[in-house]
């Protein structure tokens, strides 16, 4: 909490103003059962117009004074949250950015977001009220027992003692509704996972038919849940009416002692009337203190998971080279290359080793998980190996700069992702700067140029929630031509090509071998395979073999059961012809 | 220091005109709903009336509260006439006990009539919740393709949550609020109707403030939800394309970005809580006026005799107390409106029709021999637009009947049909020669089991997914399951083994090991009739290889449907049945079909066609 606190810092004085505002206010909120004591003691007891009319005077332009303070308090206090979640906001995304990619990925990406969107408003908005309304509370309470022991010291005494009582009960009240209040949030959250739970699985339990075992389960969540929050709810309703009596016996007991110091000629009515003004207001500002309690709490939690991401250790267990010289010519080379995830046993890749001449095309092959996606995140140097050498060009990988490795590779991911903003804006994306042509040249090497073409806006056309929606195979290629128009040396193809039909994907391939790029291509399909320079067939993180279609073909028992999957038997021998 | 005192009133000015024309959706959906609210209140006055007498002791109760309420404030104005300033009639001590007796009764009362209401509130929120649950489980399965996931998600949790807030809290004091109002009124002006007129100078103040300020605050909220709803979907893009962004080093770029809708932002926001800001600020400030205003007026009127000083202390408090239902009142109406608002999306749900109610004459099969014939099948989902056109077709118990075409051809609306997931628009489906519409659909499904394309897995651990097609099954009949689906061994190899927990995103297993499980599940649940649609299309070709054996199997000595786009996986079919948009244009054996030459065997070597293309 005090971690982000700090950058309440530099909004310092936004922030004192705002609190002294409040103060000016207070003070006039605070004067006001004294002064009505007055009135009555020395004006109306008096029979003295004059004093009524000045004193009253008084408070109609404390009443105008603490407006303006009010609506100042206003700005001061706006301008101090609003710029702290504007700086934490930027700090925290800034941060994020510059996470290295195994740091990013220990967080889930939609807690991040959680974090960047909600956490931090949730925050700016207790900045706010806490500026405005949470200071008010213990400052009505301590003002309201000062002044009335200034009104009548053994009158207020009476007023001192109720208020302890009253904040032990109510914070022994918080603490135990607290405890039942995240019980119920966890009923709720199960009851809503099983909601979850069944509407995905709606078919399937229609076909299994549990519908009834469903339901028993569901009524039986509810009906817990329906338990804990009564008896949550329970508990924090006896908090309002029992401050009431508190205060209440408070007032009689003023009342009672009020009427004998009076007739012992101790006291005044308007003494009596002030203190038990006071009385009443205390017992207002203890009614909002579990509101504000509830509010701090909620704010600590998100300050907690906005502090994790930011004080996280961003020491990238990447560590980027200088090297910048020269232009990259492709080649790459894996030197018995083994790498795990960072928190994991498993070794994903184990002593990998091949090497590729600038220019050629290399098929990756193998099942689920067998490391292909892994190998080219190395390439990529998202992670970095955990034994082995990885050379671009004859270098080791490890001595290159970031940005110069990155300028030369142009990366097509699996799951497509592109970005709100036009179609031309997607592609220009992989080259800053980019000029309508280059843009175009590539839409046209990637096979889209012509389906931009048709639409509507042409390369103008938005994409996303404002915009249409591209078929699978349209994105895939749009995000192909974000990578060709980087003109890259290696090109890093992670099964991108899945959802093209063949036509077009022949001739994509065909369009890359117009290109002077090392290729790799991670793909399913024997089809895009069998004109590879050198094919690579991985299992279980090892490779298991490598070679030309025809070296595999004739050589490795798994790839020719590949083949004959997708060929069938009599292909084999077609082929085999032509080879 | 002087600057920084500036900075607050240095924004550029709000763009109140601005208003986004199509408005937020929540909006437009509490516009949308207050159409019929009346009718809605109806049902949920329906639900709350099981409830009738107890109710109605809570509204008793809320009627003696506040005047309990309103008679304390009197009685201490009484106290300091009386016995304070004047002599005195009755016993002081009596009269202490009185007012002690209002004060307890006033909290215990003010205690009673909150407990009885949230038992109240959330009975009714318990039943409606089953209710929707149950109803969900009735409605047809096309209501899910209308509906998204996260809606009805929505119905479920955010709408049932106003509903319950509002019922546990807002409607006792949107009721009490109208009676304190009326009930102060009623006692200032018996008190005093010139300082009653005096004290309500504030009200048309207090409108008119409210007015300027929700005028304005109504567009720069708007305009503050559109910049974070912005700023939220560039987060989410970024975030989750964060993999491209490092590969094309692309980071400075994308804070730049950040940093111009973070400043469109802070502006928007700046306004928004400022002018908001007001708002109490306003109460407050016409609170202290009045307060004012009676002290000073009543002193004078109390120095002619023509009030006592006990009325000026009943009026300072009733003043504090009046503008607060007023607060109340303008904050609760809006909880309400989103309560009713939700409470409709939920009776929407409720209101939609049925799959139809199974015939009272519907059979219930206990044994079936798994012969399924389709006689000139046509299905529509819209009216005019038939999916399937006059399909016929027999399979025989034990056969393997493969269907196969291009996407939209018709063949998971086929599978649609023979689970009765939709009734046919014409001709008969027959299952051991009886009409299936005559069987019970639940009777029906249980003598079938289905792989589906995206294997959907419960949480909980991977034995009760196994088992949750039979769940009487032992462990070891689970574990044959699974070797028979090829899946022990790697479910030994997980730490956990069986009893290993499975969470609903289905971190910690693969696809293909997921689609292993289902496979297992189906096999468990020994049907004479399996059901793959697609089952083994989200698997590569390579781990495809590998559960070839567990399908086959699986597929023994039952009538199975396999819908497959991979032509490799079906060639061992007693028959295929190709599609083309709807109608069944040839069916028969593999061999039969390569050597019609026509369509099957297009397909079938259009898969491998393009290879010479690539080789040349």
């Amino acid at each position: 909490m005090t971690n982000i606190l700090r950058f309440l810092g530099k909004y310092r004085i936004a922030a004192g103003m705002a609190v002294v505002m409040v103060l000016v206010e207070l003070a006039v909120e605070l004067i006001q059962p004294y002064l009505i004591s007055v009135i009555i003691d020395e004006g109306i007891s008096q029979k003295d117009t004059s004093v009524v009319l000045l004193w009253g005077g008084i408070l109609v332009g404390g009443s105008v004074a603490a407006f303006i303070a009010g609506i100042l308090s206003s700005f001061f206090a706006s301008h101090a949250s609003q710029g702290f979640a504007f700086d934490v906001r930027e700090a925290l995304y800034t941060k994020v950015q510059g996470f290295a990619y195994p740091v990013f990925n220990r967080f889930a990406t939609s807690s991040l977001i959680t974090r960047l969107t909600n956490d931090v408003t949730q925050l700016q908005d207790t900045v706010f009220m806490g500026l405005r309304f949470m200071l008010r509370m213990p400052l009505v309470v301590i003002g309201s027992i000062i002044m009335a022991l200034v009104v009548h010291v053994q009158l207020g005494f009476l007023l001192t003692l109720t208020v302890p009582a009253l904040l032990v009960f109510v914070i022994w009240i918080m603490k135990r509704a607290s405890v039942l209040f995240k019980r119920v949030q966890m009923k709720l959250d199960t009851l809503n996972r099983v909601m979850q739970e069944n509407l995905s699985g709606m078919r399937l339990i229609r076909v299994f038919v549990r519908r009834k075992e469903e339901a028993g389960r569901f009524a039986r969540l509810s009906q817990e849940l329906m338990g804990s929050t009564v008896s949550a709810l329970r508990l924090t309703e006896i908090t309002m009416p029992f401050i009431l009596l508190i205060m209440n016996a408070g007032i009689i007991a003023v009342l009672w002692f009020g009427h004998k110091q009076i007739s012992m000629g101790k006291a005044t009515a308007g003494e009596v009337v002030a203190i038990v003004n006071y009385s009443l207001r205390t017992a207002g500002a203890l009614s909002a203190f579990s509101m504000i309690v509830a509010a701090f709490s909620r704010a600590r939690a998100s300050a907690q998971r906005v502090d994790e991401a930011l004080s996280t250790d961003s020491e990238a267990p990447v560590r980027p080279g200088r090297n910048t010289e020269g232009q990259c010519e492709g080649g790459i080379e894996f030197e018995n290359v083994s790498f795990q995830y960072p928190h994991s046993e498993t070794r994903v890749l184990v002593d990998i080793c091949f090497k590729v001449r600038p220019g050629d095309t290399v098929a990756i092959l193998g099942a689920t998980g067998s490391g292909k996606s892994s190998l080219m995140q190395l390439v990529l140097r998202l992670y970095e190996e955990t034994a082995g050498i990885i050379r671009i060009d004859g270098r080791n990988v490890r001595e290159l700069d970031m940005a110069y490795l990155h300028r030369s590779i142009g990366y097509v991911s699996q799951e497509v992702l592109l970005f709100s903003g036009t179609i031309r804006d997607n592609i220009a994306w992989g080259l800053e700067d980019a000029s309508m042509e280059q843009v175009m040249e590539a839409a046209r090497l990637a096979q889209i140029h012509e389906t931009i073409e048709k639409l509507p806006d042409q390369y103008d056309t938005l994409l996303g929630q404002k915009g249409i929606n591209l078929s699978g195979g349209q994105k895939q290629r749009l995000s192909i031509a974000r990578a060709l128009i980087r003109k890259p040396a290696i090109l890093l193809l992670d099964d991108s090509t899945s959802a093209l039909d063949v036509q077009t994907e022949a001739a994509l391939l065909q369009a890359l071998k117009g290109m002077s790029c090392t290729t790799l291509l991670i793909t399913q399909k024997i089809s895009s395979t069998i004109g590879a320079d050198l094919i690579l067939l991985l299992d279980e993180g090892s490779l298991i073999a490598q070679g030309s279609h025809g070296q595999l073909l004739a050589s490795d028992y798994l790839y020719r059961r590949i083949y004959e999957s997708q060929f069938g038997k009599e292909g084999v021998a077609h082929v085999g012809s032509f080879t | 220091m002087w600057e920084a005192l500036r900075e607050p009133f240095r924004y550029p000015g709000p763009r109140v005109k601005d208003a986004d024309p199509d408005a937020s959706p929540a909006d437009r959906r509490a516009k949308a709903k207050a159409k019929d609210w009346q009718g809605t209140l109806r049902r949920i006055w329906h639900y709350l009336s099981r409830r009738r007498g107890r109710l109605s002791l809570v509204m008793l109760l809320v009627i003696v509260s506040c005047g309990l309420t309103l008679l304390g404030p009197y009685l201490i104005g009484m106290a300091i006439d009386d016995y304070l300033e004047g002599p005195g009639g009755r016993p002081w001590l009596l009269f202490l006990l009185g007012l002690t007796c209002v004060y307890v009764l006033q909290s215990i009362v003010g205690w009673l009539q909150n407990i009885w209401m949230i038992q109240i509130a959330q009975e009714t929120v318990l039943r409606m919740r089953t209710d929707l649950f149950a109803q969900l489980h009735r409605l047809p399965i096309p209501f899910f393709g209308r509906n998204r996931q996260g809606d009805l998600m929505s119905r479920m949790t955010n709408d049932i949550d106003s509903v319950s807030s509002t019922l546990n809290s807002s409607a006792i004091q949107l009721l009490s609020s109208v009676l304190m109002l009326a009930g102060t009124v009623v006692v200032m002006l018996l008190l005093s109707p010139l300082l009653t007129l005096l004290t309500f100078v504030v009200v048309p103040l207090m409108a008119l403030g409210m007015r300027w300020i929700t005028r304005r605050t109504g567009a720069l909220f708007r305009e503050r939800q559109r910049n974070l709803g912005e700023l939220n979907g560039f987060v989410e893009e970024t975030l989750s394309g964060q993999r491209i962004i490092k590969a094309f080093s692309q980071e400075e770029r994308v804070i730049q970005a950040f940093h111009e809708r973070n400043v469109r932002i802070k502006h928007s926001g700046f306004w928004a809580q400022t002018i908001s800001g007001f708002i109490p600020k306003l109460m407050n400030g016409l609170n202290n006026l009045s307060f004012a205003i009676i002290a000073c007026v009543g002193g004078i009127l109390a120095i002619r005799g023509a009030i006592t000083v006990g009325v000026i202390i009943v009026f300072v408090e009733y003043a504090r107390q009046f503008t607060r239902p007023l607060n109340d009142l303008a904050n609760q109406w809006n909880t309400l409106l989103s309560a009713i608002a939700g409470a409709e999306r939920v009776f929407e749900v409720l209101d939609e029709q049925e799959e139809d109610a199974d015939e009272r004459a519907a059979l219930t099969l206990d044994a079936v021999q798994g012969a399924v014939v389709f006689h000139k099948v046509s299905f529509a989902y819209e009216e005019g637009r038939n999916t399937l056109k006059e399909i016929s077709f027999k399979a025989k118990p034990g056969e393997t009947i493969a269907i196969i075409g291009p996407t939209g051809a018709g063949k998971t609306s086929l599978i649609q049909l023979l689970s009765r997931f939709y009734d046919t628009s014409e001709g008969t489906i027959t299952l051991d020669g009886r009409d299936i519409r005559t069987i019970r659909r639940e009777s029906l499904r249980s003598h079938m089991a289905f792989v589906l394309q995206d294997s959907f897995l419960f949480e909980g651990t991977i034995r009760d997914n196994i088992r949750y097609g039979k769940l009487d099954a032992t462990d070891s009949q689970v574990e044959e399951a699974a070797k028979l689906a090829n899946a022990h061994s790697f479910i030994m190899r997980l730490s956990g083994g069986y009893d290993r927990v499975l969470i609903a995103d289905g971190s910690g297993i693969s696809q293909g090991q997921r689609q292993l499980i289902a496979i297992a599940r189906a096999i468990l649940k020994d049907p004479a009739i399996l059901v793959l649609d697609e089952a083994t299309s989200s698997i590569d070709t390579v781990s495809e290889i590998k559960i070839q054996e567990g399908l086959k199997r699986l597929m023994e000595g039952r009538t199975s449907f396999v819908i497959a786009h991979r032509l490799n996986t079906i060639r061992e079919a007693d028959r295929i049945l190709v599609l083309k948009e709807g109608c069944l244009v040839e069916q028969g054996p593999h061999e039969e079909l390569l050597g019609k030459q026509g369509l099957y065997s297009d397909l079938y070597h259009g898969q491998s066609e393009h290879r010479s293309a690539v080789k040349q």
